[in-house]
């Protein structure tokens, strides 16, 4: 790190204390001044390899040789596009061969060798395997999507945590406060030796302490975050059905406190005299006969009815 | 089915004079609460015969004049649903408390959901005049009040589908030529039973064969052999029963016929109301402003006492959560 130095203007971590090193695409790095005078109109070229490069594409250099920083964009970009899964290959000797292409590619284009070339070569990937590509691309949202989730969920339960440890700091503390006081009270009032008041409560102290160990909070996740047993984020959850007694159909008993309706199978005068059902409805599922008998029943129903 | 339903449990009646019982202990209550709360100061009240006039002068011009000239035009159900939600009320209420001017529009309102007739609260009041905001405030602060009242009974079985049964059954089984031309004077009864207390003293199909004799008998045909022998197979012992329902269904409807409201007395009567209703439950006055703003503001500034309020109810404390908000004085 001592000599962490700007390549244009040569300026060093020494002599600006606030010296940021940024790095393009070329992997060539520029400290944040030069790249301001540099790139004012938003694109240039680079000052090394005459690359053009745009301004917006300078991030602040990670590591502390560059040409892996270049290594890492040129990955994230060929990473893009081979997006292949193992599942997406039949045997693990073909996965295992793309694999090797892709580090292939990365290895040509980082060091500058027949780049011309492989690039063609991404191209012709590209234009084969379209399809898998953005299947794939939707597929790694998901999981990114899963993975920021997690991320979230640990970063709430570490404030859980800390606000604990605060708690329990604070009641400790006063809890210590405490005891000393009554110390002091059993010491100033008390006609007992002052050393065994001492004692005991040097020992009441020293066994609470022990009965706090005692019960530490029950872990119930990694230090990653992950929950014991939750299993393969893959999975839908999975919830056990419990199926109780069989239903059975007892047909509803109609109490009409008046004289019996006819019944379905006697209807057929009855609808001569109802509006017929129109197409659309019985696309629907009505039938004339439901409303029908429904207002024969509610004539008959309560006919007889007397409250006494 | 009618037989089965809170209806019959609930709200069926042994005759005029319990509806009676029940609205005279209502009257009384108020008054007691009333004078209680006032001492002295207290003004002349309304008794229970008062009242009954002014119920009904209201279900006569304003209830009817709503629904009848509400648009769009709402279905016959939605009407009668509203007359027996607005008497099931005042047999435990008393118009003192709770102005009958209020619960009218709420029971036309509840009624329209319950009865499955769409209108939005804004397309509602568009039918009523005045001050039409207000109004919304009023029915959807009443609406919850009116469902307690009615003890969350709120289906109500109306004579129009038993009519349409017997129509159907008259048409099939008895020599009657034209059903049709009945309808007329079936509807002219119904509308007339709508200002009485029928509907808490007689089953939704014995009041539709009423109107279906009445109308017959109007028409001058003959429907007794269907009566007697198709409908109910010549059982003597039923007959009797029915007939007299029918008879005093009848008889009912009459005194409607001649209804004119005395404009002197409901005027005088309006007054003496005004004077001694519950201001607790008038939106014009003081004291109701005051507790709707306290309950407004309630949930944002004071989180403690809803933290209380909220404690207690899983306590099992309060026994009205839903109505609570409306009227903690409210007696159940």
């Amino acid at each position: 790190m001592e000599d962490q130095v700007c390549p244009r203007c040569r300026t060093t971590k020494y002599r600006n204390p606030s010296l940021k090193l940024m790095v393009n695409v070329c992997g060539h790095s520029l400290c944040e001044s030069c790249v301001d005078l540099l790139f004012l109109k938003g694109s240039g070229s680079c000052p090394e390899c005459n690359v053009p490069l745009r301004r917006s594409n300078f991030r602040v250099q990670l590591f502390e040789d560059p040409v892996v920083e270049k290594e890492v964009d040129i990955r994230k970009r060929v990473l893009k596009d081979y997006n292949k899964k193992e599942e997406d290959f039949t045997t693990l000797e073909e996965f295992n061969d793309y694999l090797e292409e892709i580090e292939e590619i990365i290895f040509n284009l980082t060091n500058g060798i027949n780049t011309i070339e492989t690039n063609k070569r991404i191209d012709q990937y590209k234009k084969e395997n379209r399809d898998t590509i953005m299947k794939n691309k939707m597929k790694v949202g998901r999981t990114e999507i899963e993975l920021e989730e997690l991320l979230e969920i640990e970063k709430q339960m570490d404030e859980v945590r800390k606000m604990d440890q605060l708690r329990e700091e604070v009641e400790t503390k006063r809890k210590k406060m405490k005891i000393k006081e009554a110390m002091i009270d059993e010491l100033m009032f008390s006609q007992g030796d002052a050393k065994d008041i001492v004692n005991t409560f040097q020992s009441n102290l020293e066994e609470e302490m022990k009965e706090q160990e005692k019960i530490p909070d029950r872990t119930t996740q990694f230090s990653t975050g992950i929950k014991f047993g939750k299993g393969s984020s893959e999975f839908a959850p999975y919830f056990k059905i419990e199926e109780g007694p069989l239903f059975t159909y007892t047909p509803p008993e109609f109490v009409y406190e008046g004289p019996d309706p006819p019944k379905w199978n006697h209807l057929r005068p009855y609808l001569m005299h109802v509006r017929q059902t129109t197409i659309d409805e019985t696309a629907g599922g009505f039938d004339a006969a439901i409303g029908c008998l429904r207002a024969l029943q509610e004539a008959c129903a309560g006919l007889y009815f007397k409250n006494t | 089915m009618f037989p089965t339903s809170s209806q019959r449990k609930h709200w069926m009646f042994k005759n005029e004079d319990e509806l009676q019982t029940l609205r005279v202990q209502a009257n009384q209550n108020y008054i007691e609460s009333y004078q209680d709360r006032l001492g002295p100061s207290a003004q002349p009240t309304l008794n229970a015969e008062d009242e009954k006039t002014l119920l009904k002068y209201y279900e006569h011009t304003m209830m009817r004049d709503l629904c009848k000239k509400f648009q769009p035009p709402m279905p016959k159900a939605v009407i009668g649903t509203a007359f027996n939600y607005f008497k099931r009320f005042y047999l435990n209420n008393s118009v003192m408390d709770y102005h009958p001017k209020e619960i009218l529009v709420t029971c036309v309102y509840l009624a329209c959901k319950v009865e499955e007739f769409n209108v939005s609260i804004t397309q509602f009041v568009s039918n009523i005049k005045g001050d039409q905001k207000k109004a919304a405030d009023i029915i959807i602060n009443n609406e919850l009040l009116l469902m307690q009242q009615l003890n969350y009974h709120l289906t109500v079985h109306n004579p129009f589908r038993p009519i349409e049964g017997f129509l159907v059954d008259i048409k099939v089984r008895s020599r009657l030529a034209n059903a049709e031309k009945l309808r007329s004077g079936i509807d002219e009864l119904i509308e007339k039973l709508y200002l009485t207390d029928a509907c808490l003293l007689y089953s939704p199909s014995q009041i539709a064969l009423a109107a279906i004799l009445h109308s017959a008998s109007k028409n001058q045909e003959n429907l007794d052999s269907y009566v007697t022998q198709t409908l109910l197979g010549g059982d003597p012992t039923r007959l009797t029963d029915l007939i007299e329902a029918v008879r005093k269904i009848r008889i009912m409807s009459k005194p409607s016929d001649v209804f004119q409201p005395n404009r002197d007395l409901i005027k005088a009567l309006e007054k003496k109301l005004d004077a001694c209703r519950n201001e607790e439950n008038n939106p014009d006055s003081q004291i109701y402003k005051e507790r709707m703003n306290e309950l407004l503001e309630d949930p944002d500034e004071r989180p403690s006492a809803r933290k209380f309020a909220k404690a207690r109810r899983s306590m099992g404390g309060d026994k009205m959560t839903g109505v609570s908000a409306i009227d903690p004085n409210l007696s159940p």
